[in-house]
């Protein structure tokens, strides 16, 4: 979806998908048009990570449009919302990865799904895998090893944090409980997510 | 040509690796389709290996190809070859001295746009590999097959697939496992269903048991579906079936054994006992 509506505590929220500025116009002055009424008089927020590639003056002719439909806009840091101002640097992938697939993130990435056999995941940060993870992951790629990988079942081909790199042993029996990857003493190590006491060297 | 009765589907049908079973399937399923009454033509996308006339056993009534109606040289109509057997059924060939880069997803898109005038069901079988040619294959279609084989060369380059196609906003991709050996699985010895759709996590349309008599099938030009008490043909039949939407329940490979031979198996081992004692 190009463009989303919801309403918000009392206002509206437009949530902007992939798309382009042409993109957008179009898509909210058709909803606009379809009930000039619905949306008279509301404080208006803009959200969407496809935001950020537009230009100031697109952003402002997004803004101008919503002011000719009767709307006001919103002031981003009203007392009512809580949420902290700053810009995430953790990637949400709410998808499996599959082979051939790769993300490259500057920060952390959450991958809501599995992480097949051949497919990538780097990141400068770390990497959370809701899911199994079967692909490569190398985590604090620009040499961060405080970085970690941890995944409800971490089955990797490979994994690398900072400039170490890790095989899980050939004859080994994946563990089927969540785990962690870390380093400590210069060496890839994995342990069970859930009981932090419990550690096994695994390079 | 007559209407088609039902809104037009086009299906591809890819893999990624080579050699698991896309043409035997689009050449057998189609069969299908047409012997259920739809209206169906198969495309042969492999432009520069073309398989799918040879293994419908309609190389002789070839004579134009989808190159030459895509640049204008001659019409559908006089390029579609109809099948012998089924007058439902209908192929566009592919050209054996073009390349794959001649033709582009335009024009593919362009002549599905007719196809779908007259026919219920385009099949598309798609080249190997995810270059142009899966490109072009994909770049019409509604929905996808992906066939693999019960081996791990084969899921890897399927979900290598899958994935591609999720890219390009397929959201119905559905699986045919091909030349499953129950009798290995069962040992063992061979990735389960259960194991491919584990790692593959789409719904399946189709698993389809090795079947020697392919092999003649496809050297006869006579696909299997045609041949009475195939387990793979009756599996194809299935899966035509269930391209219409009908529920098909899947068949049960493990046993297969029929009342008769189960008795006859007892039977024998009885005699053989008593032999022994």
């Amino acid at each position: 979806m190009i463009v989303d509506i919801k309403g918000q505590n009392g206002g509206l929220v437009i949530i902007f998908g992939p798309g382009d500025i042409d993109q957008y116009i179009n898509a909210l002055k058709e909803k606009f048009e379809s009930n000039p009424l619905l949306f008279k008089d509301f404080p208006v927020t803009f959200r969407g990570s496809s935001l950020k590639s537009l230009a100031p003056e697109e952003l402002a002719s997004l803004q101008r449009l919503c002011l000719d439909y009767g709307m006001t806009l919103a002031i981003p840091s009203s007392p009512k919302s809580t949420k902290v101002p700053t810009v995430s640097k953790n990637l949400i992938v709410r998808k499996t990865l599959r082979s051939g697939q790769k993300i490259i993130h500057e920060g952390s990435v959450i991958i809501v799904g599995d992480v097949h056999e051949s497919a990538e995941v780097v990141a400068e940060k770390d990497v959370f895998v809701l899911g199994r993870l079967e692909g490569t992951v190398h985590a604090g790629c620009m040499g961060d090893l405080t970085s970690i990988v941890a995944a409800f079942r971490l089955h990797p081909r490979q994994v690398r944090i900072g400039d170490k790199i890790s095989r899980p042993p050939s004859n080994s029996l994946p563990n089927d409980l969540p785990e962690m990857a870390y380093v400590e003493d210069d060496h890839i190590c994995v342990k069970e997510l859930l009981s932090p006491r419990t550690g096994s060297k695994r390079s | 040509m007559k209407k088609p009765s039902h809104e037009c589907q086009v299906v591809v049908i890819t893999s990624g690796k080579g050699g698991v079973g896309k043409t035997t399937t689009v050449a057998n399923v189609s069969m299908g389709l047409a012997n259920l009454g739809y209206k169906v033509v198969a495309l042969d996308l492999d432009i520069g290996l073309k398989k799918l006339d040879l293994i419908m056993g309609l190389e002789n009534r070839v004579i134009y190809d989808i190159v030459q109606v895509l640049e204008g040289e001659c019409t559908i109509k006089q390029a579609v070859v109809k099948d012998r057997r089924n007058p439902n059924l209908y192929m566009l060939p592919a050209a054996q001295t073009r390349n794959k880069e001649d033709v582009t997803e335009e024009q593919i898109k362009k002549l599905i746009a007719e196809l779908r005038k007259e026919f219920d069901f385009v099949l598309l079988d798609s080249p190997a590999g995810i270059e142009q040619g899966f490109r072009n294959a994909i770049a019409a279609a509604d929905w996808a097959v992906v066939v693999t084989n019960p081996e791990i060369s084969a899921v890897r380059d399927a979900d290598r697939i899958i994935g591609m196609l999720e890219s390009a906003q397929f959201n119905n991709i559905k699986l045919i496992v091909n030349r499953i050996r129950p009798e290995m699985v069962k040992d063992g010895d061979m990735l389960s269903i259960e194991d491919l759709l584990n790692h593959l996590c789409i719904d399946l349309i189709g698993i389809v048991p090795e079947d020697t008599r392919v092999v003649i099938s496809t050297n006869t030009g006579e696909p299997i579906i045609l041949s009475q008490n195939s387990l793979a043909g009756k599996a194809f039949s299935n899966i035509a079936r269930r391209f219409t939407k009908e529920e098909v329940p899947f068949m049960n490979l493990e046993h297969n054994d029929s009342f008769w031979e189960k008795l006859k198996n007892m039977g024998r081992s009885v005699f053989s006992s008593k032999q022994v004692g």
